[in-house]
């Protein structure tokens, strides 16, 4: 039961997201509009609560545990506590009925997403650069045939993008868009037939309940 | 060749270093730039511009504050646009980090409109010339319910407006009142509206990719999926310089970017060629 | 110079140099603003999840709109918190049964059509392929070329044998495809990395310091 109910609510729901692209009969289509709607929607919901209970979790027993850097784990728990106040009490753009702003001074959801995540986010994501940098100067060599070529069409693409490859030639953009639109398009459409198939088999294989690891490990 | 010993165990922080000051210095003293609008991003300019009057430009807001620097102008550039043509405008989101971009990008175009309106039917107004109808989780609900109902997908928008009520989205049922869907991402999401939307319901959709993405994206470009592009903060230089041309002021911060871009790229490329000699060098040696 | 007086404008400054000083070596601030980023991050989250999904769509509709159907539904969303409940955490396959099987199931017709049909279209020798370059007879060589790219790629993943005489010579063609094919994603790369880095330095040199006009 723990296992067979899973995979026939698999199979049948399978099923419901794949007839309705072959059929427009009115109650399929509205049948998979109410499910689409009104059932995967607020199912999916949950699952972010699951995600987001997984993580206190870990973290109230890194605490509990006292585990390399606990200590930040307050401060975690503290900042979402608080921006969950903030945004559930306050609204998303202060419109709900805890005051977010004192005096010009404004503390609402948008205001912390704008000033606190936005600049972590963005500066995280920044630091690769200077990793790419590093990574090109000791690791990206030039050992065979293959990868000098790989290495020329990198070069070329990133001088040819640019003002300066117009000023270079006015024929090295249009070269620069005939590598993307040709040699590329040719090598990532082979690859992308190979994945294409392959998630296509993926696919079939959850629904007929050949492929099992979303499961989990116990029966 | 001791040169290429003590190169070859260089401070990784030199290296930051030098990448930092290469990028800093030409935005700190700037050079104009002429950006070539190139046939991707010429072909999203006017598959936008010529959308009829009673459709609706759908922009996905897709990229979060990871991918905001080159993601932020395309869609900036993109608003302004359909701000300037007057052309109605609904915004979405599929995941919930990009939602508080698509407000501040919104607002932001909203206020410097404004700022130089001197009528309420010259002004920007919610409601009005555009909606925010944010995020119903997961992709797929708008993904495939966007083709039967919008209203159906969001029946109140962002700030709790019920969506039919507003003027912006009387007579805009579905997709096919969409005249052109622009997916602004830092992710797969454009591949998404091509293979659920377009294939089901047949909707023109155009993109705004990081550059990361952009190699596999052109296959779907090639067949025509994606009637148009724009790539990485250079294909949001090129829109910048077409909506410029429509005379619609606004800072450009991917046009301003370009002086920097040029120089951190040649001095990657610079950084690759001196590994490769002292590796080579050093190899031979040996 | 002209520095900001603006209280966020210094606290988003302030966080970007915490995550900056992870250049140097780890250290407490970056450690800070790491887990002060995933806490905020998870508040907006639960705020956007309660205002935009689950009392519009399931608690207001079943509680003041008579839609009490949708307590089906929030049983189902439910039975995921049951992940916490040793004894009965099996029924968490439940909704996840319910979602995989509905987003596997809307995956096949999509995939065939996007990436596999419209790209053979996209592929083969047609008058329509030929025009499309817009570029008159050297569309013909292009799209030929392409032709060729793509089967060539497609005989290199070709493992059932070994790559010797044909198979050897297409398998050749097809990696340099695949080279050029990764130089231009790694030069798109390079400028998507930088792009990053100037994005935060725009906003530190210009909106904080005032250095960029």
């Amino acid at each position: 039961m723990k296992t067979r109910i899973p995979l026939f609510l698999v199979l049948v729901f399978g099923i419901v997201g794949i007839i309705p692209y072959y059929s427009q009969h009115p109650i399929i289509q509205g049948s998979e509009n109410f499910i689409r709607n009104d059932v995967i929607r607020i199912v999916a919901a949950f699952a972010l609560i699951l995600g987001l209970g997984s993580l206190l979790r870990v973290h109230f027993d890194k605490i509990r545990r006292s585990r390399p850097n606990w200590q930040y784990s307050y401060v975690l728990i503290i900042g979402f506590v608080v921006s969950s106040i903030i945004g559930l009490l306050g609204g998303r753009v202060g419109e709900g009925f805890l005051p977010t702003q004192i005096g010009g001074f404004e503390f609402h959801m948008q205001v912390l997403f704008e000033n606190i995540i936005v600049p972590l986010g963005s500066t995280m994501f920044a630091l690769l650069a200077f990793f790419m940098a590093s990574a090109a100067y000791r690791a990206f060599r030039a050992r065979s045939l293959d990868a000098t070529l790989l290495l020329v069409t990198a070069f070329i693409i990133m001088i040819g993008l640019l003002p300066l490859g117009d000023r270079i030639s006015p024929h090295l953009p249009s070269f620069v868009q005939w590598i993307m639109d040709i040699p590329n398009v040719a090598s990532k459409r082979g690859i992308g037939f190979g994945i294409a198939l392959g998630s296509l088999a993926t696919s079939l294989k959850i629904i007929l309940g050949i492929e099992r690891s979303w499961l989990g490990g116990s029966k | 060749m001791k040169i290429f010993d003590y190169l070859a165990t260089i401070d990784r922080r030199i290296i930051y270093f030098i990448l930092a000051i290469v990028v800093i210095l030409p935005l700190v003293f700037p050079r104009p730039q002429s950006v070539r609008v190139m046939t991707p991003a010429q072909k999203l300019f006017e598959a936008v511009d010529s959308i009829p009057e009673e459709k609706v430009l759908l922009i996905d807001f897709d990229y979060d504050p990871q991918t905001a620097p080159e993601n932020e102008p395309m869609a900036i550039a993109i608003i302004r646009h359909a701000f300037e043509k007057r052309i109605k405008l609904a915004a979405l989101s599929l995941y919930v980090q990009p939602l508080g971009l698509a407000v501040k990008a919104l607002d932001q175009v909203r206020e410097e409109f404004n700022a130089q309106a001197t009528t309420y039917e010259d002004s920007i107004i919610y409601g009005r010339d555009y909606v925010l109808l944010g995020w119903q989780p997961p992709p797929i609900v708008p993904l495939l319910g966007l083709g039967i109902s919008i209203s159906g997908v969001y029946p109140t928008d962002y700030y709790g407006y019920r969506t039919d009520s507003l003027p912006v989205m009387q007579g805009i049922r579905n997709l096919n009142n969409v005249g052109i869907l622009v997916s602004v991402s830092g992710g797969s999401a454009p591949l998404w509206w091509v293979a659920y939307s377009q294939v089901r319901y047949g909707v023109a959709v155009g993109a705004g990719l990081t550059a990361v993405s952009a190699s596999e994206f052109f296959i779907y470009y090639q067949t025509g999926q994606f009637t148009g592009l724009m790539v990485g903060m250079k294909g949001a230089a090129e829109y910048e310089e077409m909506v410029a041309q429509l005379d619609v002021p606004g800072r450009r911060r991917a046009s301003e970017a370009l002086g920097s871009l040029t120089a951190a790229h040649l001095t990657i490329i610079a950084f690759i060629i001196i590994g490769n000699i002292g590796y080579f060098v050093r190899r031979r040696r040996k | 110079m002209n520095i900001s007086t603006a209280f966020w404008v210094w606290v988003s400054a302030l966080l970007s140099l915490c995550i900056f000083s992870f250049l140097y070596k780890d250290n407490p601030f970056y450690k800070f603003a790491e887990h002060l980023f995933v806490g905020v991050s998870n508040g907006y989250l639960v705020t956007l999840t309660w205002h935009g999904v689950l009392w519009p769509a399931a608690l207001r509709p079943v509680l003041f709109e008579g839609r009490w159907w949708l307590i089906i539904a929030l049983i189902v969303g439910a039975l995921y918190l049951t992940r916490f409940i040793p004894r009965i955490s099996w029924m968490v396959r439940i909704p996840i049964a319910i979602s995989m099987g509905y987003s596997s199931g809307a995956a096949i017709p999509a995939v065939i059509q996007a990436d596999i049909v419209r790209q053979v279209q996209g592929t083969i020798l047609t008058p329509d392929n030929f025009s499309r370059w817009n570029a008159g007879s050297a569309g013909v060589i292009w799209t030929i070329i392409l032709f060729i790219g793509v089967v060539c790629t497609l005989s290199y993943f070709y493992f059932s044998r070994e790559h010797k005489g044909v198979l050897g010579v297409t398998s050749r063609i097809g990696i340099i495809f695949i080279m050029v094919g990764f130089g231009a994603a790694f030069g798109y790369t390079v400028m998507a990395r930088i792009s990053l880095l100037i994005g935060r330095l725009q906003f530190l040199l210009g909106d904080w310091l005032g250095i960029i006009q």
